[in-house]
């Protein structure tokens, strides 16, 4: 099951896979929970994780962790565990379709283990970070993260995506000593094979077409986060370096231009397609300046996106992908109210936070 | 051109003879053909039957009855046959 393997002539089952997804997709956390779990403290979220869902991740590490570290081990592996399982379910199309976008894992992966041992963590700090989500096998990854050297790890991803870009980028790792070479190097291969393969947007069904557009916005969303970055940090960074090929919002010549000049940016977005679904989302970015919220009323509109399409289209893709956006939106909230908690932040800070809809 | 008359004897069905398939077999037919559709459908629900169970065993009762439901088109099919036969 390396991401290079593994094209099969089976027929998708999505009416079994929508139907265990969606009855997951409905035991998630509500707003009164939400409600509820900003009033706690942080051993008192953990007592409430214990009594749901997390029951068993918050059993399995209760010995080795406290307090925070324990809630956002036992988010990630809940989170692991769960998409694993929509790996195991899906065949024939439908698992390729998914595990594209759960490659995303993947790459964060591969990205935690260069990091770990760059700054020359060991093997089991490194573990303890990693997201057992993507395709990579848990054996692999504990293989590579007991690696020696950086070498060592690109040789270990041999028949993999990531290894020839990483090869390739390995001489300028040697000269500059730096990661940044590197992890660009996996994360432009994770976006562009998001893209490849896929079917002609004229001859696929109207859902696969509803796929595309959805990856498609998500590129552009990566591309406009990163130039509001560099708009706003003010860093003398060449934004076209970081551009990602696919979206249709910018392509690398605007994105050098419009990158010094927020306005601008925005104004960009506001004529785009995409003006329409995010008008509450500009405004909020041009009156309070607030790029946090802005990136938050993002990923609230690409699950609000998913969500429609995911009833408009029951069988279909969409209804998992409206899974996996909200799955992870519940860690990251949860993760934000016991933080939040943790630093002694007030309620409405919390709540500002998180993403709900 | 002496196929002509014949032709046209035919395509106006002047001859006096036997249907090509007969009242019965039709009707079997008929009923053939209704399974497969109600196996086709039952295999779209049953396969989401089994993953609804999966998630919520409570389920069991009322997805038997949704799996079942395609069932129904076989039985008006079995009409026909006691129609032909009467």
């Amino acid at each position: 099951m390396s991401p290079t393997t593994r094209t099969s002539g089976e027929s998708s089952n999505y009416e079994y896979v929508v139907a265990r997804v969606r009855a997951r997709r409905a035991a998630l956390f509500d707003e009164d929970d939400y409600r509820k779990l900003v009033r706690m403290g942080t051993s008192e979220i953990a007592r409430f994780m214990e009594e749901t869902e997390y029951e068993r991740e918050m059993n399995d590490l209760g010995a080795r962790y406290s307090g925070v570290d324990l809630i956002e081990y036992a988010l990630t592996r809940n989170m692991a565990k769960h998409f694993e399982d929509l790996l195991r379910w899906a065949e024939g199309g439908l698992y390729e379709n998914v595990a594209r976008y759960l490659r995303r894992f993947d790459a964060w992966n591969v990205k935690t283990i260069l990091r770990g041992i760059y700054s020359g963590a060991d093997a089991e700090a490194i573990e303890s970070d990693l997201i057992k989500a993507g395709e990579l096998t848990e054996a692999t990854l504990d293989r590579l993260a007991a690696k020696e050297s950086i070498e060592g790890v690109i040789e270990g991803l041999d028949g993999t995506i990531f290894h020839e870009p990483l090869e390739a980028a390995l001489d300028d790792f040697e000269v500059e000593e730096l990661l940044v070479p590197l992890e660009n190097a996996v994360d432009r291969t994770f976006y562009e094979k998001l893209m490849e393969g896929l079917p002609d947007a004229q001859s696929a069904d109207r859902a696969t077409q509803l796929y595309l557009e959805f990856l498609r916005a998500e590129i552009d969303f990566r591309n406009l986060r990163n130039a509001l970055r560099i708009a706003r940090s003010g860093a003398d960074i060449d934004p076209s370096e970081y551009y990602i090929e696919g979206g249709t919002l910018f392509d690398a010549e605007e994105v050098r231009q419009l990158a010094g000049d927020t306005d601008q940016l925005v104004d960009h977005v506001r004529d785009s397609e995409y003006g329409e679904d995010l008008e509450a989302a500009i405004d909020d970015l041009e009156a309070a300046a607030d790029l946090i919220g802005f990136e938050h009323a993002l990923d609230a509109a690409l699950l609000e996106y998913a969500d429609t399409l995911s009833y408009r289209y029951p069988v279909s893709i969409t209804a998992v992908l409206s899974y996996i956006l909200a799955k992870e939106r519940e860690i990251d909230n949860i993760r934000a109210i016991a933080r939040g908690r943790e630093s002694g932040l007030g309620l409405d800070e919390i709540e500002r936070d998180l993403v709900m809809l | 051109m002496s196929v002509l008359p014949t032709l046209t004897d035919v395509l106006l069905q002047t001859y006096e003879s036997d249907p090509a398939i007969p009242a019965l077999a039709a009707a079997a037919l008929a009923v053939g053909l209704a399974s497969f559709g109600a196996g086709y459908a039952e295999r779209g629900i049953g396969s989401a039957a089994v993953g609804a169970i999966a998630e919520d065993e409570s389920l069991f009762g009322r997805v038997l009855i949704l799996t079942v439901i395609p069932e129904t088109i076989v039985i008006l099919a079995l009409v026909v046959v006691f129609l032909t036969l009467s």
